[in-house]
């Protein structure tokens, strides 16, 4: 068979993408140019109304906001995670096998169940509460849900999964005599985590980074339970207009935004990795 | 292999571990308090199950998410394992392209892509319910059916292939014989995946429920909005049976492979 005709048979998959993805995204492009009425039906009259809203500073900050949180996320995920994936590397065949599932298994339990498990914890007659005024260290319960920082544990504990596993894919690739070579000519502990083995797993570290990244600017079914609103997020903004708030146009306008910030960490990751399909971030 | 870690590091990798199961632990826990609320333990009980099961409301959401599960998982193994097999034939550009097109669905965050379907499905007049719920699930589910057959066919010997077309075998009669026998291990755990992640979706699934087709989670997620209730926590703990069953049936079909080997 020919080249063209082999290719042939990928015009249906082609064809699956195009209508469900790109078809439905040049909708959202064109939407975000369209105004609407007061009813909030779709007005077909060109406008920059949506765009200019979404710099204006009052909306601009829910960007700052999302922003926040998903670097956060990133932040405190790498830093409790790399530790995980390391030492989880360096266990005996056995003990690597078991830590290695329990990492994984997370990402079979329902998220909403994770996340309400926090509710249980933070609540103020949540577990946590309970245990400290058992102990008699505060005499009325300490308010730890409904803030920023209670959306972000819950956004980190959701995610942490997805960096362990990208980080452990390039410690476990780490040529460990490189290692003892640079503390053979006398390179101590610490330099030698910051000029060898950081380098060398840049890549799990920055993959990790987009896969955590990308998912935390939208989770909004978590700083919807945890942060309880108080707090605005690109997600939640993003779904109270497309439904309640009925103003498709505006909502278009964000999703456009949202998408634009995962684009921006999305070739971060590929000038430091040089993964151009992106592959190497799901394996 | 010696275990080469410290002290340190088994005592930070077990605190990351209770701490990684507390949350979880804890909703199972308290869907046997006896009090509604987690203020204090009163005792072991079973209520908050007999109310659940008197909900008619969840167990039509239940049926739909099943439904919905089943579908996609059935369709997305079948997209997903054409496209792997047939990046085998197709030339090295569309195979890079394929790559980078099936990994679209998974970076386009969560939300931009239901809000992209609502619009999209609402312009097409399409009703929401089961249809629009199977068609935006496998779009999230094909890819990583996709990355597991092909990291499978990866695996498998070119020179199998060759003697089989060497031999007479038409191109079908080969993928038929010899390839999909080979990856259907691949393609079932790939399915039990998809089963697992179209039952937990929100995001999505919050778009595309229709008026009499709510979704499991979509449900869930109401309640929980409303707080802490013990019924919340039965639920909960049910689904995660439910999860669990789905892993031993994984599990069990990685076992068998390992066997056969």
């Amino acid at each position: 068979m020919r080249t063209w005709k082999r290719n042939l048979l990928a015009v249906p998959i082609l064809l699956w993408i195009g209508l469900l993805v790109g078809i439905p995204m040049l909708l959202v492009v064109a939407l975000s140019f369209l105004s609407r009425d007061h009813l909030g039906n779709i007005v077909y009259q060109f406008t920059l109304d949506n765009w200019r809203k979404v710099v204006d500073p009052i909306y601009l900050r829910v960007f700052w906001n999302s922003l926040l949180m998903a670097l956060l996320t990133a932040l405190i995920t790498l830093l409790v995670g790399y530790p995980v994936a390391y030492i989880t590397s360096n266990l005996s065949p056995r003990r690597r096998a078991l830590s290695l599932g329990l990492i994984m298994l997370p990402f079979w339990i329902s998220s909403l169940l994770r996340t309400y498990g926090w509710m249980i914890l933070l609540g103020n007659a949540g577990v946590i509460n309970n245990v400290l005024m058992a102990l008699g260290l505060i005499e009325r319960p300490l308010p730890m849900m409904y803030k920023f920082g209670t959306s972000l544990v819950g956004t980190a504990y959701m995610l942490l999964p997805f960096m362990i596993v990208a980080v452990f894919n390039s410690v476990d690739k780490l040529d460990r005599s490189l290692l003892e070579a640079s503390y053979d000519l006398g390179a101590s502990r610490w330099k030698t985590f910051f000029h060898i083995t950081i380098p060398l797993t840049l890549p799990g570290i920055v993959g990790g980074f987009t896969l955590v990244f990308i998912p935390a600017l939208g989770l909004y079914f978590v700083s919807d339970l945890l942060g309880g609103g108080n707090t605005v997020f690109l997600g939640n903004l993003i779904h109270t207009l497309a439904t309640r708030g009925r103003n498709r146009p505006l909502a278009a306008a964000f999703s456009l935004g949202m998408v634009a910030l995962a684009l921006m960490v999305l070739a971060f990751y590929w000038k430091v990795t040089k993964d151009k399909t992106g592959e190497g971030l799901f394996q | 292999m010696r275990d080469k870690t410290s002290r340190f590091g088994v005592f930070y990798l077990s605190l990351f571990f209770v701490m990684l199961y507390l949350p979880v632990l804890s909703v199972v826990l308290y869907s046997f308090n006896a009090s509604s609320s987690t203020a204090q333990w009163t005792g072991w009980s079973l209520e908050w199950y007999r109310q659940l099961f008197r909900d008619r409301t969840i167990g039509q959401a239940f049926r739909t998410s099943i439904q919905v599960a089943v579908l996609t998982a059935i369709l997305s193994a079948v997209l997903g394992t054409f496209t792997a097999v047939v990046s085998m034939w197709v030339s090295a550009r569309m195979k890079k392209a394929l790559q980078g097109i099936m990994i679209l669905p998974l970076i386009v965050p969560e939300v931009a892509l239901g809000v992209s379907l609502l619009f999209f499905f609402n312009a097409l007049r399409l009703p929401f319910g089961i249809l629009t719920l199977v068609l935006s699930h496998s779009l999230f589910c094909v890819p990583y059916v996709y990355i597991m057959v092909r990291l499978r066919l990866a695996e498998i010997d070119a020179s199998i292939i060759e003697s089989a077309l060497d031999l007479g075998a038409s191109t079908w009669q080969m993928v038929r014989t010899i390839i999909l026998p080979l990856v259907a291990p691949s393609i079932v755990t790939a399915a039990l995946l998809c089963l697992a992640m179209s039952l937990d979706d929100v995001i999505i699934s919050t778009y595309m429920s229709g008026p009499r087709s709510t979704t499991l989670p979509v449900h869930v997620f109401s309640m929980m909005r409303v707080g802490v209730t013990p019924k919340v926590n039965a639920l909960c703990t049910l689904i995660l049976v439910g999860t669990f069953f789905i892993i031993g049936v994984s599990q069990l079909i990685t076992k068998k492979r390992r066997f056969a080997k």
